[in-house]
């Protein structure tokens, strides 16, 4: 009987680390997802404006764009570090 | 021509799913996308409490650095073949160079630097993307064998992994920054000056919360270097794995076409843009804090 509740104890923290990794994953990546867009956003909107400016502005946009995508991947290590030490 | 180049190109991109279909295959036990980043023990070597063993890693190293040097005496150096053709390999050898030069080295580093660090900059730039874009090539480099049948030929099965995928390989990449940096600072402005030039404008009673956060906030580079390739490329290739194990742990081959062909996006998105701007940004990110390392704002 005890065993069987300790299997069950143990099953539920899985879960519940499975659902905890995914939750931080998505939240994370909804929050990068609307820096990108505000990237390519000004971006377009810069462009439009002085067509001319597009080839020193695309070095500043790969950067932004990188440097905010980051963001998701340190969501996933710590995720990821979460599931497999605790 | 362009046709053979696009029969090439398709074969190309089935190769990665059967690389990893092989993999999923040959075990029988249950499907773990951790063990491909395994990088076993091939040669050990052991110098009392120094592990120098070479491993997958070391390899893959060890080969991206011959591809590299190779990459760059065949574009600039090499007169092999037609003439127009050794003119067409040199305009594109020219074209990395004009990007190395005009949107990393002269975005970051001050002119009088620029001479001594872009071919640092240069340098990280082209060997990140040689090891992000052979990390893309099934190559017969794993740590699993498998048997010819009929004969008791022993092979590596091909696989896909990434130097880069690994922490304790970009970690050396960013301290070797982080170290240049720091005695470059110290070399063009003195230690005096240059570590006060840590501390921002702010008034005096706020420098017990401010300089610990500006002490931290260098070490926090460190980190955040190194973390961006090394999550990039890892999650790259666990996206690609997942969806191809999901044949397997699903057990289902009528999902294969859709998730052959998820995968399929995900590797061409991967190829095509996050190796390149991984490795552009690794570069103009070294060179920005190089050159505000010479040339302190305050």
């Amino acid at each position: 009987m005890f065993n069987l509740l300790a299997q069950e104890a143990a099953s539920n923290v899985d879960a519940g680390k499975a659902i905890a990794l995914a939750l931080g994953i998505g939240l994370g990546s909804l929050g990068a997802g609307i820096g990108i867009g505000n990237i390519f956003g000004s971006m377009i909107q810069a462009v439009a404006r002085q067509p001319e400016l597009r080839g020193e502005l695309q070095g500043i946009q790969w950067l932004g764009f990188a440097l905010t995508e980051a963001v998701v991947f340190y969501g996933l290590i710590g995720g990821l570090l979460a599931f497999v030490l605790v | 021509m362009k046709r053979a180049l696009i029969s090439v190109m398709s074969l190309a991109l089935l190769a990665p799913a059967f690389a990893f279909g092989a993999e999923g295959a040959e075990s029988e036990e249950e499907f773990n996308p951790e063990h491909d980043f395994e990088i076993g023990e091939w040669i050990p070597i052991h110098l009392g409490p120094l592990d120098l063993s070479i491993n997958k890693a070391v390899a893959y190293l060890l080969l991206g650095t011959a591809c590299t040097i190779g990459l760059g005496l065949l574009l600039m150096r090499a007169r092999i073949g037609a003439k127009n053709e050794v003119g067409r390999r040199q305009a594109v050898g020219e074209m990395v160079y004009d990007i190395a030069q005009t949107q990393v080295a002269e975005q970051g580093l001050p002119h009088k630097a620029i001479g001594r660090w872009f071919p640092y900059v240069a340098t990280l730039m082209l060997f990140i993307w040689v090891i992000n874009i052979i990390s893309f090539i099934p190559l017969p480099l794993s740590n699993e064998k498998f048997t010819v049948p009929g004969t008791d030929l022993e092979l590596p099965t091909l696989a896909l992994y990434a130097a880069t995928s690994s922490i304790s390989v970009t970690l050396a990449l960013a301290f070797m920054t982080f170290v240049f940096t720091h005695f470059e600072g110290i070399r063009y402005n003195g230690p005096v000056k240059y570590f006060k030039s840590w501390i921002p404008d702010v008034p005096k009673v706020m420098y017990p919360l401010i300089v610990p956060l500006e002490i931290l906030g260098q070490f926090m580079r460190l980190v955040s270097l190194s973390v961006r390739l090394y999550a990039n490329m890892l999650a790259g290739h666990m996206l690609i794995l997942t969806f191809i194990g999901l044949i397997f742990v699903l057990g289902n081959l009528f999902i294969a076409p859709f998730v052959i062909g998820a995968a399929t996006l995900f590797y061409l998105f991967e190829v095509v843009i996050v190796v390149s701007i991984q490795a552009f940004i690794f570069a103009a990110l070294s060179a920005i804090y190089i050159g505000s390392a010479i040339e302190p704002e305050h």
